[in-house]
């Protein structure tokens, strides 16, 4: 999301490692300190064309993108 | 009238069998919350705020609660005080206020007596001491600079401490140069929007009993789109464990997502608990109106650029969603639900803005309208300032597989060129419009969502089978999961029964919101039969003396090439295997719970044909048409019902419907005398057309309807009026005086 493009010089996109999203983040955070508890605040994932709803533990490629997205309800 | 695209042909699914709750509901059997009564049963009623924001210095129920008939009395002061950052703490102090009302009608106190009269003097006899505080009621008013706080305790969500704020989110979302791409469109329109706040208008008042016993525990039963939700959220408000709460969900008599929290189970629940009776609780028509949760209004600012071929090059918008007296993420929804157009320059921002009316609650595709209803109506003035056709404008804008959203991830496979070519090709649009009628028409995009579902699939002795979910039936769900059941089991879908459980009687469930229960829930429903199948199959396979392998489940049988006679052996028929289910096993059931990734996005186009009474300002539905993808629709009736709904809700939304505040926050027209809903002799029959590219991530391509229908009614309506006098309307509702004060200035 573009709010959390401050954690990150303001880059869009970055890689980081993990064989899971919750990994992803770690390693996010580590080298931007602070991103890890806001996606971790308020995020759903994309990843291949699905938005999981709390993606911690969801499984990940090496080449895998994943989508940050606010997470959504519905009525 | 379906224009499908699905490839794949079903013996159950697609077909139209009468509902299985259709009978109860037809002839009044069916039983809604209030519908209840128990042995010894209290009647409750609520004393509410007369002031939309004040400090409550006392309250002093001693006269209310000598009054004949009293039994209990509740106040803020019997629930414990959740965390700020506890998710159920704005709903805590909403259900009944804590040292501040937020709002006009918010609730202060509870009092349950032997009849509801006296409940309700009761109420009255409670005396209150207010400290008045300033009442913050328009979103300009909100975000200026030095503004009263309307919520001394909300703070702007995912930007680390900060100061108590007016602020619930603000979501900016950008990609590309928008700016540098506006200088270089041949065309740019830039309009400002409003909406008013209106009302789900669910037919059905909030309303549950409880019976707190003895050991404790409570005994719910309640209207609500999830009562798991319920448990969950009463558990919280009350300082429970969850295993105290047993809910039992009622019939619903709409939702629409205003039945997606929680308004009165805690309190009746702790009034039950000092009583020691059952308690019923009931809103009010005039308390659903001004104290449950309506949909926000809006204010937007939609800039649009374009290349003079037609190409979108650009938008830059800004939106800002009234979310009543708490922090809400409906503000955040607006700039990400724009996903209908390739746009590659995006500059986009929205905000949720506190004021002291009531908390706002989802409604149908939460947030999309309002930003449809700029972007549309920008959109069909590019296409006209063009001279295009607004189909084929649209047609080479559309966004296709691997189109990024504004949220920057693309999409997977979706459904809008289909959609538009649908609409394209009927004979409504290949029709002129009636004499004086002109024509509109607008696009609508929700995301629709996965979650949590479980199911339990029990075969009963005789083959014939219970499907057991925990979603409830507010669309005709029931309907579909016993069809897509009996798809999988091959099965007549009259042989099965579908259930709607209490929440100590199947897995745990989501709510029924995100058009998520027919897709999600529909998929725990198959991945039990297809574990059923496989059990079937090995029970099977020791009835027929053959191995397990030889097996197969073919046309609701199992079949085994050595078994019987003729080729391919002789089917052993379900019924024929649950007969014997003792001999081989035991009972026949399986279990599955998910959470569902995956959610198909759905795209809806809309067009209207309408005539405007320039001496009257009413506009006139003369014709409508809804296309929508459902991806598979597994009852197509009801999904052409939800598309119907969506559009009739959408269309008094467009033309009639809005809170009315006076300048201190009172709602003016609490009713639906004042509060004008459509009836059946405002409307023309919609018209549907179902689309059908089937969702990848669903076993049988189910995307989920419920919510997109209600996109695209605004900006169709209001493209249509346009069309029809020249003016372009801006403000919602397009009522006949604000249409009359329009051509006016128009003059």
């Amino acid at each position: 999301m573009t709010q959390h493009r401050p954690f990150a010089g303001g880059d869009a996109v970055v890689e980081a490692n993990g064989a899971t999203v919750g990994q992803l983040i770690d390693d996010l955070d580590r080298r931007f300190p602070g991103l890890g508890d806001a996606l971790r605040a308020g995020s759903s994932a994309g990843i291949d064309g699905e938005i999981h709803a709390e993606p911690e533990f969801v499984r990940i490629q090496p080449d895998t993108v994943v989508y940050f997205v606010a997470p959504l309800t519905g009525g | 009238m379906t224009a499908t695209e699905n490839p794949k042909t079903y013996k159950w699914v697609g077909t139209r069998p009468i509902r299985h709750d259709g009978y109860d509901k037809v002839v009044g059997k069916a039983r809604f919350a209030a519908d209840l009564n128990l042995p010894g049963q209290l009647h409750a009623a609520y004393l509410r705020s007369p002031h939309a924001h004040a400090n409550i210095v006392s309250i002093d129920t001693s006269a209310a609660e000598a009054m004949p008939g009293v039994k209990a009395i509740v106040t803020g002061d019997d629930f414990p005080a959740l965390d700020i950052t506890d998710p159920n703490h704005d709903v805590s102090i909403n259900v009944l206020a804590r040292g501040t009302v937020l709002y006009h009608g918010h609730a202060i106190a509870a009092v349950a007596a032997t009849t509801k009269a006296e409940a309700q003097a009761a109420c009255a006899a409670i005396e209150v001491e207010y400290e008045l505080l300033p009442v913050v009621l328009g979103i300009d008013e909100a975000m200026a600079e030095g503004a009263p706080l309307a919520n001394e305790q909300n703070y702007q969500k995912f930007v680390g401490p900060t100061d108590p704020s007016n602020i619930a989110t603000h979501t900016p979302l950008e990609r590309g140069d928008a700016d540098a791409a506006m200088a270089e469109a041949d065309i740019v329109i830039e309009r400002e929007f409003d909406c008013a706040h209106v009302h789900q208008g669910y037919i059905e008042p909030h309303a549950c009993v409880v019976d707190t016993g003895a050991d404790g525990k409570a005994n719910v039963w309640a209207s609500s789109q999830g009562h798991f939700m319920v448990r969950a959220i009463s558990a919280a408000v009350l300082g429970w464990e969850t295993s105290r709460i047993k809910v039992t969900p009622a019939e619903i008599g709409g939702g629409f997502g205003g039945k997606t929290t929680v308004y009165l189970e805690p309190v009746a629940a702790r009034l039950s608990e000092k009583a020691g009776r059952p308690v019923k609780l009931v809103m009010s028509r005039e308390e659903v109106l001004r104290s449950s949760g309506p949909a926000p209004g809006a204010k937007l600012r939609i800039k649009i650029g374009a290349t003079k071929d037609g190409e979108l090059t650009a938008i830059d918008g800004w939106m800002a969603y009234q979310v009543g007296a708490y922090g809400d993420f409906a503000g955040m929804v607006g700039a990400m639900s724009v996903a209908s157009y390739k746009f590659p320059n995006l500059k986009l921002e929205s905000w949720g803005v506190l004021s002291n009316t009531p908390k706002t609650a989802a409604y149908r595709a939460p947030s999309a309208p309002h930003a449809a209803f700029a972007i549309e109506s920008v959109i069909d003035d590019i296409a006209s300032e063009l001279e295009m056709d607004p189909i084929d404008l649209r047609l080479k804008n559309a966004a296709v597989e691997g189109d990024l959203t504004a949220m920057g991830m693309p999409h997977p496979r979706i459904g809008l060129v289909e959609c538009l070519e649908a609409l394209k090709a009927s004979d409504h649009y290949q029709s002129e419009p009636a004499e004086g009628a002109a024509r509109g028409l607008a696009v609508g995009f929700w995301f629709n969502i996965g979650e949590q579902s479980s199911a339990t699939v029990n075969l009963n002795e005789d083959g014939t089978a219970t499907v057991i979910t925990g979603s409830p039936d507010i669309g005709g769900s029931r309907a579909s999961m016993a069809l897509m059941a009996a798809e999988e089991l091959g099965i007549d879908v009259y042989s099965i029964t579908p259930v709607v459980a209490d929440t100590e009687a199947v897995g745990f469930t989501d709510v029924t919101e995100g058009s998520r229960a027919t897709f999600a829930t529909g998929k725990a429903v198959v991945e039990a039969c297809r574990e059923l199948k496989v059990e079937l199959c090995r029970r099977a396979a020791q009835i027929m003396g053959v191995d397990e392998d030889q097996v197969a489940w073919v046309d609701g049988a199992a079949v085994s090439p050595g078994h019987g006679g003729g080729e391919g052996g002789e089917p052993l028929t379900l019924a024929a295997i649950t007969a014997q289910a003792k001999r081989t096993g035991g009972p026949l059931t399986a279990t599955a719970s998910l959470n569902a990734a995956g959610a198909g996005p759905s795209f809806a186009v809309h067009c209207a044909d309408v005539k405007v009474d320039d001496e009257t300002g009413q506009t006139e539905i003369v014709r409508y048409t809804a296309v929508q993808d459902a991806g598979t629709a597994i009852h197509p009736s009801y999904v052409e019902g939800q598309m119907q709904g969506g559009s009739v809700q959408g269309i008094g939304w467009a033309l009639n419907e809005e809170y009315i505040f006076s300048s201190d926050g009172v709602l003016m027209n609490p009713g639906f005398l004042d509060y004008r809903i459509p009836v059946a002799s405002d409307l023309p029959m919609i018209e549907t057309i179902i689309v059908e590219v089937p969702n990848p991530s669903h076993p049988y391509g189910v995307r989920g309807v419920g919510e997109t229908g209600i996109v695209p009614p605004m900006a169709t309506i209001g493209n249509a009026i346009k069309a029809a006098t020249g003016v372009r309307m801006t403000s919602l509702p397009m009522s006949p005086p604000k249409v009359l004060k329009a051509l006016d200035e128009a003059d």
